[in-house]
């Protein structure tokens, strides 16, 4: 059911070892240049790039990384859709009215439109699964705390975090208990095994709650919780790409203006 | 054996609105011993264990650590945990934090170290139980030997006296327990008191100094394990089995093998035993050599070269770090646990071996070797790698 998540890929991912702050410069980066931008090429321009880094830097299989992206596009393509019928514009190539006062046509300008919003969703999606593939959530925790964010949220954040994985690999379990003795086989018995599999869920967190109390007493616990040490430092090459990419991109920003496709 | 560190006089403890899961017991544990409770589910095992770091408190009788009786403020139990390091059963509930760092950090970081202290702990902690390198994996990714492991070490980095382990080989596999026993073994050599709970008598048998035979709450024996386990009315009361080497022994009793000897705890014994019995017919000319390889202080170069001339020779390591270096020069291992009696056993049919080891093993591996020739009349020779004794075909004395 589970096997591959996310942050599992992020773990193993072929450019983790890179400063957490540069990996976010890139992706935070591209995603506000992403919204500034005016014309759809500089976001063609960043998602080419970032897919790329992607697939061949963080080295996230091919077709891990389009099942991701392939829901998000499918929404995109419906919401473009919208766009281009009902935005408007003097040129239109098709034009139909059903009742009074409310009419669908594909304009020049509507076309234009939708292609941009589209693109400017493919650029912010590259830019956000840049982040979540290569950079995990424990790498984030140590820029939490140098960003001052307080002690008591990031504490809980890894807790939570924690946790998680063994609520996850519980309801697993009793999932898979479930469907061995055709927990699932019709409409009703499905509803019954689904609100017996969230009651054990709740009594299995309760448990791993209290559980996790006695194991923090047991080490000690005074409120203090440890971070990794280090942080690895910015290196020259990474830094490096980093600066290029960002130049390059706030140059194609600048230079296509607001450029259209049609 | 030295002073008493942990002792219970007459203690109870009765479920909230349960039923009574300790029943009035009393018991001392000294420094440095390794104690096994053995005794069916639901004996109050894992009560009892949970009463030594304060996790459970008595409902009467006292409980002492260190001549002292337990207190149960905050401060008290803080001084106590420290000394008392608790490993539970199910590593995903002992491990809190998101990395393995992090977790082993938490003690030490607690205990208010400085961040170079903590590092140093969860360095050597790490190294300890064999995890190096393992810092910034997540917990959901480790397998089940190395989450017990890395459990192990956030217990460790606190520095204990006593480790106490409820079931540590529990979910894991054959190969995985035995590491872990060795392990334990390999920590009570370093100056720890030991203490487990388990129901796998064969596992706690050959292991313990002594063993606590428990069931419905209360102590059945207490006493040295060929005791312990070797009475059967004992063993039925406590839902157990008879260890397979004393029932073998007794079998070959029964159908009148003059026996001679103390009950056997391992194969080695055992066989010492047939042999002695057998002694005429059993005439090996010369028994093998055992050659120590200190991994602290050898070669490996020389060894690995060494290895080329001594093909056929069989090949056991020692401690998690001996382990780590043979894995790291892909080297192939004939034994990894139960290594030392092997080896003899080895030597007994006239064939050398090799043991990979640290420094602070050679000692223990040099008695019980000694024990051994003394008990038995044989003479096994040791020598160190690369001392002259080793080229000379083991004609020391």
């Amino acid at each position: 059911m589970i096997e591959d998540l996310l942050e599992d890929i992020a773990q193993k991912n072929g450019i983790r070892q890179v400063n957490t702050y540069l990996k976010l410069a890139t992706g935070i980066g591209a995603l506000l240049l992403c919204l500034v931008s005016t014309s759809y090429i500089p976001l063609v321009f960043i998602a080419v790039l970032l897919t790329c880094a992607i697939l061949f830097l963080a080295r996230v299989h091919a077709k891990t990384y389009a099942d991701f992206f392939i829901h998000p596009v499918w929404f995109a393509l419906v919401s473009v859709a919208g766009i281009v019928l009902i935005y408007g514009g003097p040129t239109p190539y098709w034009n139909w009215d059903p009742f009074p006062g409310f009419s669908l046509s594909i304009t020049r300008e509507s076309i234009n439109q939708g292609f941009f919003v589209f693109c400017r969703i493919i650029g912010g999606m590259s830019a956000v699964c840049f982040i979540a593939l290569t950079t995990p959530m424990t790498d984030l925790f140590n820029v939490m705390r140098q960003c001052r964010v307080p002690d008591i949220v990031i504490d809980l954040a890894m807790i939570i975090y924690r946790t998680i994985f063994i609520l996850i690999n519980q309801v697993t379990q009793i999932y898979h208990a479930q469907v061995m003795r055709l927990g699932y086989s019709s409409w009703r018995e499905s509803v019954q095994s689904f609100a017996s599999l969230c009651g054990a869920a709740f009594i299995a967190s309760w448990e791993s709650g209290e559980d996790l109390i006695r194991a923090m007493d047991a080490r000690c616990y005074d409120g203090k919780f440890a971070l990794m040490g280090e942080t690895r430092p910015v290196e020259g090459f990474p830094f490096f790409i980093v600066v290029i990419f960002l130049t390059l991109s706030a140059t194609v920003v600048i230079l296509s203006g607001s450029k259209t496709i049609l | 054996m030295s002073s008493v560190i942990l002792e219970a006089r007459d203690i109870r403890y009765r479920y909230p609105r349960g039923l009574e899961a300790i029943r009035g017991i009393s018991f001392h544990i000294r420094k440095n011993e390794k104690i096994a409770l053995v005794g069916p589910n639901g004996a109050g095992k894992s009560t009892l264990l949970t009463m030594f770091n304060g996790m459970t408190r008595p409902d009467s009788g006292l409980l002492l650590f260190d001549n002292q009786p337990i207190r149960y403020n905050s401060g008290s139990l803080r001084m106590l945990r420290k000394r008392v390091g608790f490993v539970l059963q199910n590593p995903d509930r002992q491990i809190i934090a998101p990395t393995v760092y992090q977790d082993v950090a938490f003690g030490p970081t607690n205990l208010g170290l400085t961040e170079t202290e903590v590092k140093a702990a969860v360095t050597m902690a790490l190294g300890h139980v064999g995890l190096d390198g393992f810092e910034r994996r997540t917990p959901h990714q480790l397998s089940g030997g190395e989450k017990k492991r890395a459990a192990i070490a956030g217990v460790l980095a606190m520095d204990p006296d006593v480790l106490v382990f409820d079931e540590p080989t529990s979910g894991l596999d054959p190969a995985g327990s035995e590491d872990i026993m060795e392990l334990l073994d390999e920590l009570n050599h370093d100056g720890k008191t030991v203490i487990i709970s388990t129901h796998d008598v064969e596992l706690a048998y050959p292991w313990a100094n002594r063993a606590i035979l428990m069931a419905e709450g209360k102590i059945i024996r207490e006493d040295i394990p060929e005791l312990a386990f070797g009475n059967p009315e004992f063993v039925r009361m406590a839902h157990l089995s008879l260890p397979m080497l004393l029932e073998l022994h007794y079998e070959l009793q029964k159908r009148g093998l003059p026996l001679l000897g103390k009950k056997p705890r391992t194969v080695l014994d055992m066989m010492n035993n047939i042999e002695t019995m057998f002694r005429e017919s059993c005439t090996n000319p010369r028994p093998g050599q055992i050659t120590l390889f200190n991994i602290d202080r050898d070669n490996r170069k020389t060894l690995l070269d060494w290895l080329m001339a001594h093909t056929s020779i069989s090949t056991g390591a020692m401690g998690t770090r001996a382990k780590q270096q043979a894995e790291n020069d892909s080297m192939r291992l004939d034994f990894t646990y139960g290594v030392i009696d092997k080896c003899i056993l080895k030597a007994l049919r006239g064939e050398d071996s090799l043991i990979l080891t640290t420094e602070s093993m050679v000692e223990r591996i040099h008695q019980r070797v000694d024990s051994y020739r003394k008990e038995s009349g044989t003479r096994i020779s040791v020598c160190l790698f690369g001392s002259p004794d080793a080229e000379n075909d083991g004609k020391q004395p």
